[in-house]
C-alpha cells in the first residue's frame, strides 16, 4: 500500500527507506503560487515604482506599519504557499512565516531585528523579496536600546497562523515551519559583516549574550510549532558562500554550538523533525551539523560545488539529504529531457536506501512551473522503490 | 626584513587585530619608512590570502584582516602622501546593476589594493553607463565585476555590450565572480575569467596586467 506524504517524508528524514522518494517545496515566489492556485495577483510594485503612486504610499507607511497589514498579509501568504504546494502534489512544504517588515518609506523596508533592505519588484510587477542592504546596529548600546517588542510576539503570531493551515493541510502534506532568520545570520546582518567579523573577536561576551536571546527565541518558535501540531521545521540559516563557510568551523562550533544543540533537542523533545538549511560550500560544516542533531541538511547547492554522491557518502548514514536541484538552469530553461535526466542522477546519487528528498536549492524567480512539475513527473518515474536507477 | 615589519606582517596573517595599530606605529617610530611598513602589512595580506586557499582561514578572517588592514593604512596613509608608490595596474570594480551585495566585491577590493593595485571601487548597483565612464576617466586596465543574484546577471551582459559601443571592449580585461557565476556565463558574454573567491582575483588581474 502506497505511503502517506506524511509516512514518506518522515521515513526519509529517519533513514528509513519509503515507497517513493519524496519531494519537498520551498517556492516563495507570489507570481508561481498565485498561478497554481488560479488568483489573479495585485501587482503593487507601482506602490515601489510608479512617481505618484510611489508618494502616496510613502504617506501611508506609517499606517501600514502601525495597524501591521503586511503581517498580516504574510499569515494568508503562508497559507496559500502551502495551498499551492498540495495542489502542486508535493509530499513536504518549508513554509516560511515572516510578519517582520517595516516600510519606513515606499522604497525600504526595514525589519524587527535591525536590518534594511532595498524593495525590489519583480519581472511581473509585484514587489519581491526585500534585498538586504545593511545593519541598523553598530554595537551592544544599539542592541540594548533596540525596541524588541515584536520579536518577542513571533511566537505568538506564528502559533496561531501554523494552527490554522496545519488544520488546512496538515493530513495532506509534511509541514516544515520556519521563519527568518536563524542565529548566525541574525549574528552578523544586523551589524553588517566587517562589524561583525571584529565583534566576534572583539566583544566576545557581548556577541554570546546576544546570540542567547536568539537561541531562547527559536526554542519558542520551535514551541510555537509543536504547539500547533507540525511534525517538523526548517532551520533556515545561510553559513556558507562558494567559497565555504563565513566563518571558521571551530568559532561556529564555540558560539553557536551549544545553541544548536539546544534548538534540535527542544524539536525532538517536541516530537519534531528539524533540517537545516544553508546555501554554499557547506562541507566543512556538513559533519558538524550531524553531530548537533539536525535530522536533516537542505540546500546543497551544486553551483556551489556540492556534490549529492559525496555528501550521501560523507553523512549519508547520519541525516537525510534535501535539495541539490539546481535553480540557475534546470529549473529555469532545462529541456523536459535535461530535467529528467537531472533528477534521476540526484536519485540515483542519494536514494539508495532512502534518506533523500528532492527539492529545489532555494525559491528564486527564475524558476519555471512547467519545469518543477516535470521535476515531480521525474519523480514518480524514478523514485520509486525499489530503485532502479 | 627587519624585526619590525616581521612583527607587523606577523600581526596582518595572524588576524591579531589589536596589536596591528600599536604594531605600525612602533616600526614608524624605530625608523621604518612608512613605505616598507605597508609593504609588511600587504605581506601579511598576501599570506592571509595564502591560508585562506589552503582552507585555513575562512571569509570572516579575509575581512578581520581587510579591517586590520585599514587600521594600519589609516596611520600610514598621512604619511604616504606624495610617496610614488608602485601600482600593478587600475581596476573598475563594483556590483552590478540591480544587485547590491557587496560582501564579495568589497574582499576583491581590499585583497586588489593591498597587493598593489590601484583600485576605483564604483560600489553597488552600478548601471554599466558609470562603468565606461569610469573606464575612460581612470584609463582603467581592467573592470572586476560582483553579481550575486541570478536574475541580475543579464547586467553583465549590458556592460560588455556598453563598452563595446564606447569602444573601450578591447582595451580592457573583464572577470566576473559572485554566487551565480558560471564559466557557460563567462563563455555567454565574452568574459576573459571567472574568479571563484577574492584571491583568485587577485591572480587573474595579475595576470591581466602583466
Amino acid at each position: 500500500m502506497a505511503m502517506s506524504s506524511i509516512e514518506r517524508v518522515t521515513a526519509a528524514l529517519e533513514l528509513r527507506e519509503p515507497d517513493r522518494v519524496p519531494t519537498m517545496d520551498v517556492m516563495e515566489e507570489y507570481s508561481n503560487i498565485y498561478e497554481i492556485l488560479g488568483k489573479k495577483p495585485v501587482p503593487l510594485g507601482f506602490l515601489v515604482d510608479n512617481k505618484y503612486a510611489s508618494r502616496l504610499f510613502d504617506l501611508a507607511c506609517p499606517l501600514v506599519n502601525k495597524l501591521h497589514l503586511i503581517d498580516r498579509e504574510m499569515d494568508h501568504f503562508s497559507h496559500d504557499r502551502v495551498d499551492a504546494s498540495v495542489r502542486m502534489g508535493y509530499d513536504s512544504v518549508w513554509t516560511m512565516h515572516v510578519p517582520i517588515w517595516r516600510f519606513p518609506d515606499s522604497k525600504t523596508a526595514t525589519d524587527i531585528y535591525g536590518r534594511y533592505y532595498d524593495l525590489v519588484v519583480d519581472h511581473k510587477g509585484n514587489i519581491g523579496t526585500p534585498m538586504y542592504r545593511g545593519g541598523l546596529l553598530s554595537g551592544p548600546d544599539d542592541w540594548d536600546a533596540w525596541d524588541k517588542k515584536d520579536i518577542l510576539r513571533l511566537p505568538e503570531r506564528a502559533n496561531r497562523a501554523f494552527s490554522h493551515i496545519q488544520k488546512d493541510f496538515g493530513n495532506d502534506i509534511f509541514i516544515l515551519g520556519s521563519f527568518l532568520f536563524g542565529l548566525f545570520e541574525t549574528c552578523w546582518q544586523p551589524f553588517g559583516f566587517e562589524r561583525f567579523a571584529v565583534m566576534i573577536r572583539r566583544e566576545k561576551e557581548f556577541m554570546r549574550r546576544y546570540i542567547k536571546f536568539y537561541e531562547d527565541l527559536y526554542c519558542m518558535m520551535i514551541e510555537a510549532w509543536a504547539d500547533a501540531g507540525l511534525p517538523g521545521a526548517v532551520y533556515s540559516d545561510d553559513q556558507a558562500y562558494r567559497s565555504g563557510p563565513m566563518l571558521n568551523p571551530k568559532m561556529m562550533e564555540e558560539f553557536f554550538g551549544d545553541s544548536f544543540r539546544r534548538i534540535t533537542e527542544t524539536a525532538h523533545r517536541l516530537g519534531m523533525k528539524i533540517v537545516v538549511h544553508t546555501d554554499g560550500d557547506v562541507y566543512p560544516l556538513i559533519g558538524w551539523f550531524a553531530d548537533c542533531g539536525f535530522d536533516g541538511v537542505h540546500a546543497l547547492e551544486p553551483t556551489a560545488g556540492v556534490e549529492l554522491a559525496k555528501v550521501k557518502e560523507m553523512v549519508g548514514d547520519r541525516m537525510c539529504l534535501l535539495g541539490n536541484v539546481d535553480v540557475t538552469h534546470i529549473l529555469v530553461d532545462a529541456t523536459r529531457e535535461e530535467v529528467f535526466a537531472d533528477i534521476k542522477q540526484r536519485i540515483a546519487d542519494a536514494g539508495k536506501g532512502g534518506g533523500y528528498i528532492v527539492a529545489p536549492t532555494n525559491s528564486h524567480p527564475g524558476m519555471r512551473l512547467e519545469r518543477l512539475r516535470w521535476m515531480l513527473e521525474a519523480v514518480e518515474e524514478y523514485g520509486h522503490y525499489p530503485l532502479k536507477v | 626584513m627587519a624585526e619590525q615589519l616581521e612583527k607587523v606582517q606577523a600581526a596582518v596573517s595572524d588576524l591579531d587585530l589589536d596589536n596591528i595599530a600599536p604594531l605600525v606605529r612602533e616600526a614608524l617610530d624605530a625608523g621604518q619608512a612608512p613605505k616598507d611598513v605597508l609593504g609588511a602589512m600587504c605581506s601579511g595580506m598576501a599570506k592571509v590570502g595564502e591560508l585562506f586557499e589552503q582552507g585555513e582561514y575562512y571569509l570572516a578572517d579575509l575581512v578581520l584582516a581587510g579591517e586590520g588592514m585599514k587600521e594600519g593604512v589609516a596611520i600610514l596613509e598621512p604619511l604616504l602622501v606624495g610617496e610614488a608608490l608602485e601600482k600593478k595596474g587600475k581596476v573598475v570594480a563594483c556590483t552590478v546593476k540591480g544587485d547590491i551585495h557587496d560582501i564579495g566585491k568589497n574582499l576583491v577590493c581590499t585583497m586588489l589594493s593591498t597587493s598593489g593595485f590601484d583600485v576605483v571601487d564604483l560600489g553597488v548597483d552600478v548601471h554599466e553607463d558609470r562603468i565606461v565612464e569610469a573606464v575612460r576617466s581612470n584609463d582603467a586596465d581592467a573592470v572586476a565585476l560582483s553579481v550575486l543574484l541570478t536574475s541580475m546577471v543579464d547586467s553583465i551582459g549590458d556592460v560588455v555590450k556598453a563598452l563595446e559601443s564606447a569602444g573601450l571592449r578591447e582595451k580592457v580585461k573583464i572577470a566576473i565572480g559572485g554566487a551565480c557565476t558560471t564559466q557557460e556565463l563567462a563563455d555567454r558574454y565574452g568574459i576573459d575569467a571567472l574568479g571563484r573567491d577574492a584571491v583568485e582575483a587577485v591572480r587573474i588581474f595579475e595576470g591581466f596586467c602583466a
